[in-house]
């Protein structure tokens, strides 16, 4: 039971809800989908004095911004927006034949639910990724109704598949404040577990990930049953020039991204497999360890993940072409 | 608890799979559990407990949570032990050879577990009294805490109980034959170590109890969650020092338990004292995370087991060291004695000796779980049976058909002592291997193993002694029902066992309407009220449709049968010639009839005319003891506590994936034999939970704790159930071997599954692993766990 008193907000836009964090007095905390942060002010484990509830301001949804321009569109890095994302919404952008123009960004608003994930058809061409993600996430409608990508983001919990899914679609996340809005890199995101580079004051507005432009990454997730917290995920993304960009998650306090050689001689050869243990136990300086599982086993399922994932990406490749 | 059960006329409802008689109110959520009960000015409780696992007890400063908001009582160990004595255990260790430590409501003196209640606050909402909770301040002089049950055999392992010598509750010995001879003349001796991790119950519904002292009359009314409230209402008079007569004791619906709620918990003689203390209805909900702290089984045991080259098993020794926590009034501490006395199961083992510690330590009391240790013993046994099958290259079914008690050796005593009524535990074999089609599944596991992949396939069979009576304590064999017919025909069934959620109450209303020939809309069945109900013991050991049923039985034939003899007036033919069904007394002669609702009416309304000389009671309260119960010593000082002996046997099938340790399961199947069955669909539902409680105890389940004693897995996303993506289609097939000592023939049903379950994964995972030649010795096998087991294959 939530035993202190706290102001509450649920500000009706993302300029109120900066508003609101600007504003606040003591500690403030983000409500997203609420299923971290319930269970911990519940516990005493988070003591909040201002709660900001991101639930009216408007955040949902995925869409696709123009295309031709940068990926980061408009906002420059640690730099000010000119305010065309503040409402963390973006025109609709084309979506032709099932394929995204080249260069597009995709804008997936921080209270994006898995459940909107699985039940907007737009997630097919334009989060593939995320749309596995979502579909595997346990704990019934209740969570998934619930939880959200952007939430589970902030949470940075080691354990839990979205950071290293962001990583490894090389996503950037729109962070806005009372000063304007900033992005930053997935990859310098997640600083560690339960930490990230959002600070006080800001709130997640969207996360922008490059309009996908190949076949659907390649993707693989070890729990020990359906209660559990993933163990280790992997999430490959063949690059253009052929190498295999492969994000671990679960397995490290933060995600941990590696480059993969191509299987030539096929995902079984030993000599292959042997070059993705190396790669990945080189990476993984420390690995994750926690109740379910300790590091010792994690560093010993890293690699089964990545061999999986990248045996997943391409057969994906091979049903496209 | 008061439910109506409907049914289809003209059928016989016994044997009939009827459906749960609350079933609607549950699907609509209308079933009233007990935070649903609210008193007008209830009060709410929250109880402190201590963060350590072993220290003595400074200082308790209340000062800041009684001037909390809305706080009414602050209450320390020290005051409550002015109010309230020990609670007397549900088995007192002492009267079965072990040892007695005073166990009260709240800590005096030292704490002995980190989760022990030490305060408790009461006010006027559950927010303010957790609040003020957090700022009770206790003061500890820290001592060493041991939480390993071999560490706490050590002659310096630190002592929870001061007067005692060491940390053993109980040691005995059990079983009978020459061990050592039978093991130095057997082709195979195979020696090995098990371990069983300490698991919980975790029922959807946590504890609670709301109580209601009554200053001016000086009574006391308990709402509870829980199994026994005729216990509990002796327990609370002896605690608190009341007259048993003051007490009234109310069972909620209960939502699950599986012996969890079976009483000892200090919370109950707990929040009754502090409701006589504040003058309010007090109200105390266990949150999830003290639900978690209950323990259910903790074993080791270092056995061998000899067999001769035929596969004939001629001895077991077991020596079991059982961690059981530290000392609670609940039975959690006696399971461990059933580990060793259900050795060595249906199998015709002439020399059997175990040898049992129960051990205290500083992790929290285990508490009754399903299987009451019987799981134990069956999960060791089977890898045993197949651990000589593997020793000898023969196929672990062939094992077990050579060993099982033949079927027309029954009764059967067993080295323990254990009476078998009855079983053809070959004839299960046969049925689960043929639902299995083990022949061509061993084809198919040859050809998968060539291609890389392991699936293997384990065996268990599981004996679960029911309905158990134990002499001198409320462990009882017998139960009472009575059976009271309105003026119109309605019926009411007071019975003295109450149910879990497992659903008694509907299968003691078949009996009931089958008995008395009336339709089961008519029948009404009210459990666990110590005012209404007559002195019974309630749930436990799969006792309830044994004796709650079978003195259901014996209640409602004497009911029919004063209708009878008024019927046959009113039809004026002779009583003999006169049957009840449906809700009609028929002749059976010419088929003349008159509805039972007229024949009551005549009953109670001219009782001195046609009924004259007839005692105008539709009444009956009957007691039901089963046969088979012996408590005379044989010449070996074994006695005989349990009238029947259900028993299955499981088979699963799992897929192994060596690379990460991950175990799939591919199939289940269990063949089950509990005699008669008065309702399928109970018994299936029960199983199907038994069985997937042995699932989760096999593959995921297990209480962690830190090095300072301290619960880390309080949640489920720390203690992992199955889900159902888990679990493949569970198959049951049903044998029916009628126990010769109970009313229709059945056996105790609801506890089968935990043990075999756990057995049969294992040996499936052993079996898939066979390439590698791993040998299992520990459950849960977390997929860590089974790279560890891939590990020392590898190096060994």
């Amino acid at each position: 039971m939530i035993t202190k008193n706290f102001a509450y907000h649920a500000p009706a836009d993302l300029h109120g809800v900066v508003t609101a964090l600007s504003a606040a007095s003591g500690t403030a905390v983000v409500l997203g989908g609420g299923t971290m942060l319930v269970p911990d002010m519940t516990h005493g484990k988070t003591v909040a004095d201002v709660v900001v509830d991101l639930s009216r301001a408007g955040l949902s949804g995925i869409t696709l911004d123009g295309g031709g321009g940068p990926h980061d569109g408009p906002v420059a890095d640690d730099g000010v927006s000119d305010g065309r994302v503040a409402d963390g919404r973006v025109a609709d952008g084309r979506v032709a034949d099932g394929r995204v123009a080249d260069g597009g960004v995709v804008v997936v608003g921080a209270t994006t639910t898995y459940a909107h994930v699985l039940s907007d058809p737009r997630s097919r061409t334009l989060a593939p990724l995320l749309r596995r993600v979502a579909g595997g996430v346990t704990g019934g409608p209740q969570i998934r109704n619930k939880g959200t990508i952007g939430g589970s983001a902030c949470y940075a919990n080691p354990s839990s598949e979205v950071p290293a899914a962001l990583v490894a679609l090389g996503a950037r996340l729109r962070l806005a404040s009372a000063g304007g809005t900033r992005e930053v890199a997935a990859g310098d995101f997640f600083t560690g577990a339960f930490a990230t580079a959002r600070r006080p004051g800001e709130v997640l507005a969207a996360i922008a990930l490059p309009a996908p432009t190949g076949p659907c990454p390649g993707y693989t997730k070890l729990k020990l049953n359906e209660s559990s917290w993933p163990i280790a995920t992997a999430a490959c993304v063949p690059g253009p020039d052929g190498a295999l960009r492969v994000a671990l998650g679960a397995v490290a306090a933060t995600p941990l991204l590696v480059t993969l050689d191509p299987p030539e001689a096929g995902v079984a050869d030993p000599a292959w497999r042997a070059h993705v243990r190396e790669v990945v136990d080189a990476a993984l300086a420390e690995p994750w360890s926690d109740v379910l599982a300790d590091g010792d086993y994690r560093r010993r399922v890293a690699p089964v993940v990545a061999v999986r994932a990248v045996a997943d990406a391409l057969q994906q490749a091979e049903g496209e072409s | 608890m008061t439910v109506t059960t409907s049914g289809k006329a003209g059928v016989r409802a016994i044997g009939s799979p009827v459906r749960k008689a609350d079933g609607p109110a549950l699907l609509t959520g209308r079933g009233r559990f007990l935070d649903d009960y609210s008193l007008p000015g209830t009060r709410h409780a929250v109880v402190v407990r201590s963060e350590l696992a072993h220290a003595r007890i400074v200082d308790v400063d209340v000062r800041a949570a009684a001037a909390s908001p809305g706080v009414v009582l602050v209450l320390t160990g020290e005051e409550a032990a002015a109010h309230a004595g020990p609670i007397p255990h549900f088995i007192e260790p002492a009267a079965r050879g072990g040892r007695h430590a005073d166990v009260r409501c709240l800590a005096t003196g030292k704490v002995v577990y980190a989760g022990e209640p030490v305060a408790a606050v009461v006010a006027g909402t559950r927010r303010e009294a957790e609040a003020a909770a957090a700022l009770v301040r206790v003061e500890y002089e820290r001592l060493p805490h041991v939480l390993d049950a071999d560490a706490a055999l050590e002659q310096d392992a630190p002592r929870l109980y001061e007067e005692w010598p060491d940390n053993v509750i109980l040691h005995n010995h059990y079983g009978t034959g020459d061990v050592d001879a039978a093991l130095a003349g057997a082709d195979l001796v195979v020696s090995d170590t098990i371990r069983i991790s300490r698991t919980t119950t975790a029922p959807i519904e946590p504890r609670g109890y709301l109580a209601s002292w009554d200053d001016l009359d000086g009574t006391l009314t308990v709402y509870g969650s829980l199994q026994n409230p005729h216990q509990l209402r002796w327990m609370l008079a002896t605690s608190l020092g009341l007259d048993e007569t003051a007490i009234r004791v109310i069972t909620a619906r209960v939502g699950g338990s599986f012996g969890l709620k079976m009483q000892g918990h200090p919370e109950e003689t707990l929040v009754c004292l502090l409701s006589k203390l504040t003058g309010a209805p007090v109200k105390w909900i266990e949150d999830r995370r003290e639900c978690f702290m209950a323990g259910a089984r903790e074993q080791v045991h270092r056995f061998t087991i000899g067999a001769m080259r035929d596969g004939r098993i001629v001895a077991v020794r077991d020596r079991i060291v059982a961690n059981t926590g530290a000392v609670s009034a609940q039975a959690g501490w006696a399971m461990p004695n059933m580990s060793a006395t259900t050795l060595a199961s249906g199998y015709t083992v002439p020399n059997v000796r175990a040898e049992l510690h129960v051990v205290v330590t500083n992790k929290p009391p285990l508490n009754a779980a399903r299987g009451f240790g019987k799981d134990s013993a069956h999960f060791v046994m089977e890898r045993m049976v197949d651990l000589v099958a593997r020793g000898l290259g023969a196929d672990p079914a062939e094992v077990r058909r050579k060993n099982f008690i033949p079927p027309d050796r029954f009764p059967y005593r067993t080295a323990t002592g254990l009476n078998i009524d009855s079983g053809d535990y070959p004839g299960l074999l046969d049925k689960a291997l043929r639902v299995l089609d083990y022949d061509a599944l061993r084809l198919r596991q040859a050809e998968l193993r060539a291609a890389g992949r392991h699936l293997g396939i384990g065996l268990a069979f599981e004996l679960t002694p029911e309905s158990a009576d134990g002499p001198g304590s409320f462990v009882s064999g017998f139960d009472v029902t009575t059976v009271r017919m309105t003026m119109t025909g309605g019926v009411t069934v007071y019975t003295g066992v109450t149910s879990p959620g497992g659903g008694n109450d509907t299968g003691i209303a078949q009996i009931v309407s089958d008995e008395l020939g009336v339709p089961l809309s008519w029948i009404t069945v009210v459990q666990g009220d110590t005012e209404r109900c007559p002195s019974g013991f309630g749930n436990f050991s799969g006792r309830s449709m044994v004796v709650g049923g079978g003195s259901a039985a014996l209640a409602a034939r004497d009911v029919r049968a004063k209708l009878a003899v008024v019927g046959a007036r009113m039809l004026d033919v002779p009583v003999d010639e006169v049957k009840v069904a449906d809700g009609r007394l028929r002749a059976t002669g010419d088929g003349r009839s008159v509805p039972v609702p007229e024949v009551a009416a005549a009953v109670l309304t001219r009782a001195f005319a046609i009924a004259n000389d007839v005692e105008p009671v539709l009444e009956a309260t009957r007691a039901y003891k089963p046969g088979n119960i012996d408590h005379v010593p044989d010449e070996r000082g074994r006695i005989q506590p349990y009238p029947t002996y259900s028993n299955c046997l499981h088979a699963a099938v799992v897929e192994v994936d060596p690379e990460t340790g991950v175990t799939k399961l591919v199939d289940f199947v269990m063949a089950h034999d509990c005699g008669v069955i008065i309702n399928p669909a109970l018994v299936e539902g029960q199983a199907h939970g038994a069985i997937v409680m042995g699932l989760g105890a096999a593959l995921s389940e297990r209480l962690t704790y830190d090095a300072d004693g301290r619960l880390t897995s309080d949640r489920f996303k720390t203690y992992l159930m199955p889900r159902a993506g888990d679990l493949p289609t569970i198959r049951l097939e049903h044998q029916v071997t009628p126990s010769p000592f109970t009313m229709y023939g059945n056996k105790g049903a609801g506890e089968a599954g935990v043990g075999g379950a756990q057995a049969a994964v294992a040996n499936a995972v052993e079996d898939a692993l066979a390439p590698f030649g791993v040998t299992v010795r520990e459950v849960p096998l977390s997929p860590p766990a089974v790279l560890a087991l891939i590990d020392e294959a590898r190096t060994r």
